[in-house]
């Protein structure tokens, strides 16, 4: 890949990483590895009395996940039962696949590891590139 | 009338089609690659789909995946633009079982027609002159048979080929096995086709193209010639202008006619364009274009039709709404290919950041682009910046206002042939009108000599 195209899909990473409020999230495609961080809270030290009013920010979990995204343009169909966020995977397993023109895509674990996030609905639509699940190793 | 359009392609053809399916009240489906994410093409349409990695084979050549996102959004049909698919029978095969409707001629035609030595056949049986020359010939030895027959120079060709790939001229016997090996390794290595054939190669003849209307029902029109001879050493265009300069009524006629012959001898439908090679009043038919070209503005700025809009319309199953008699063009205009190229080394295409982009404006000013300020130039695809396109009463006016055009524009942070296209305009010879394929590499020939 060239810089450009990292720092493009970068970019994409960098958007999954906030909705799905982790700190790391890291993608691995062939022989390159991207790994996105959202930059430490370290602001300037607040005085021991907050504010009232405004609410305590929202802890940031620090977690090391692997976002397993979409090869192909196609339909969503989740393994059943469901990969459900929160499920341990003792082994390396189908989590769904994505059906193109008939073809069916598996989407496999790439090993074992705990879903912290299921980014999909059955059914839905993916283009390539598109997060389907994050799994924390 | 179609309700979606899937637009298989990406850059300035893209941002084309989209604005032709917009004023006809069709919602477009944009296909983008990773590299290609923030692209000007990817915003105007309605809806986008990612549909593979920067490099075109996995993503603007997908055929599933591209197939897949026009069913997902509920496209009718597919417009392929220029290059990529453009040309792929299989391509429209697989939309057509899909229940797409592919925005281009029947993979029948395609074939024949991509097909150099068939097309090349087929012509010769319609009555159109073509180049003296060869079918496939299988070796070196063949080669050399022919060539001897019609007689040095000749040109080795992929019958797979275009843009230049596969194509070797050839002034002496001696050369014949360099070339054979070097031309059928390049076709090999581009199309998976390495077969050749021989041509006479012609010295210096004028490259003029005819573009034709064909829809469904019978209907064949001509809109006239553009002059695409101002090519790079490599045989690719980069200056256009419609109508050509310098041509005799007579030939310009006999051109016309025989276009419109030929394209409904091989049943030809939707756009497309006969390429003629011209040398005093000999003319001979090169290739037939299956698709709608770089350089159709030029066509369009003189003659008032939106060619796209008519791709779609022919498409869809509607007639031509206009005969042969409603069609006069007006004015001359020229086409400038901002590339992003360095014309002091060889025309190195380049990558990177540009920085600055203004492009031209003001009377009888077109630019068909998908770049702007701070957008990236990646690394894998064709090297077009930009269409500048300049349409004037007369050819001297149109060139006037190209030349103020090109003054205009300021592109930064790659090198491109804006300069380089502005000093040709200034040639003597050009401003004479009706140089040959040849004038511009023997320009550059005698540039690079050390005085």
């Amino acid at each position: 890949m060239t810089e450009d195209v990292i720092a493009v899909r970068a970019r994409a990473l960098a958007g999954a990483l906030a909705e799905a409020g982790f700190a790391r999230l890291r993608v691995r495609d062939g022989e390159t590895e991207i790994e996105v961080r959202r930059a430490s809270h370290s602001a300037p030290a607040r005085p021991s009395r907050a504010v009232p009013a405004e609410p305590a920010p929202r802890p940031i979990v620090e977690r090391m996940a692997d976002v397993i995204s979409s090869d192909v343009v196609g339909i969503v169909r989740l393994a059943r039962p469901a990969i459900v966020e929160g499920q341990e995977l003792d082994e390396d397993r189908e989590l769904a696949f994505v059906e193109t023109l008939g073809i069916r895509n598996p989407v496999r674990s790439r090993g074992t590891g705990h879903v912290i996030a299921v980014f999909v609905t059955e059914g839905q639509p993916v283009e390539y590139g598109q997060a389907l699940f994050a799994i924390e190793r | 009338m179609f309700k979606k359009v899937l637009i298989a392609n990406r850059g300035e053809i893209a941002l084309r089609i989209n604005r032709a399916c917009h004023e006809l009240g069709i919602a477009t489906v944009a296909i983008f690659s990773d590299a290609d994410r923030a692209s000007l093409h990817v915003r105007h349409a309605d809806e986008a789909f990612c549909v593979g990695p920067g490099p075109a084979t996995r993503s603007y050549l997908n055929i599933p995946n591209i197939i897949s996102a026009a069913l997902i959004s509920g496209c009718d049909a597919i417009h392929p633009g220029y290059g990529f698919l453009a040309e792929n029978a299989r391509f429209a095969e697989i939309a057509a079982d899909h229940g797409l409707t592919f925005i281009g001629p029947t993979p029948a035609v395609i074939n024949a027609m991509g097909d150099k030595a068939t097309a090349k056949r087929l012509m010769q049986e319609a009555g159109v002159p073509t180049t003296p020359g060869s079918g496939i010939v299988a070796s070196v030895d063949e080669a050399r048979a022919v060539a001897e027959q019609i007689g040095f120079p000749v040109l080795l060709k992929a019958t797979a080929g275009g843009g230049g790939k596969g194509m070797r001229e050839v002034h002496a016997p001696a050369e014949l096995p360099t070339a054979y090996a070097t031309a059928q390794a390049e076709a090999e290595a581009s199309f998976k086709d390495g077969r050749l054939y021989v041509e006479k190669l012609m010295v210096n003849p004028r490259h003029i193209e005819v573009q034709v209307l064909a829809d469904e029902h019978g209907g064949v029109v001509h809109l006239g010639e553009r002059d695409c001879s101002v090519q790079k050493p490599s045989h690719q265009k980069l200056i256009e202008e419609a109508p050509a300069a310098e041509l005799d009524p007579g030939l310009r006629a006999r051109l016309h006619h025989i276009a419109t012959t030929a394209t409904r001898a091989v049943r030809y439908t939707n756009a497309g364009t006969l390429e003629f090679l011209v040398s005093g009043s000999d003319v001979y038919f090169m290739e037939m274009n299956t698709r709608i070209q770089v350089e159709h503005p030029v066509t369009e700025l003189i003659y008032g039709v939106d060619l796209v809009k008519e791709q779609i319309r022919i498409a869809a199953g509607e007639s031509l709404g206009f005969t042969q008699d409603d069609l006069h063009p007006h004015g001359h205009a020229i086409e400038v290919r901002v590339n992003a190229e360095d014309p002091e080394n060889n025309f190195a295409p380049a990558a990177g950041t540009l920085t600055t982009v203004v492009f031209p404006g003001g009377p009888g000013i077109r630019v068909d682009t998908h770049v702007y300020g701070g957008s990236i130039v990646p690394p894998f695809y064709d090297s077009m910046l930009a269409k500048i396109v300049a349409v004037g009463r007369t050819r001297e006016s149109a060139i006037l206002r190209m030349e103020r055009a090109l003054g205009e524009t300021r592109i930064e942070g790659v090198k491109t042939t804006v300069d380089f296209c502005r000093e040709l305009l200034g040639d003597e010879r050009f401003r004479a009108g009706g140089v040959g394929v040849g004038w511009l590499p023997s320009l550059l020939a005698r540039r690079a000599q050390p005085v």
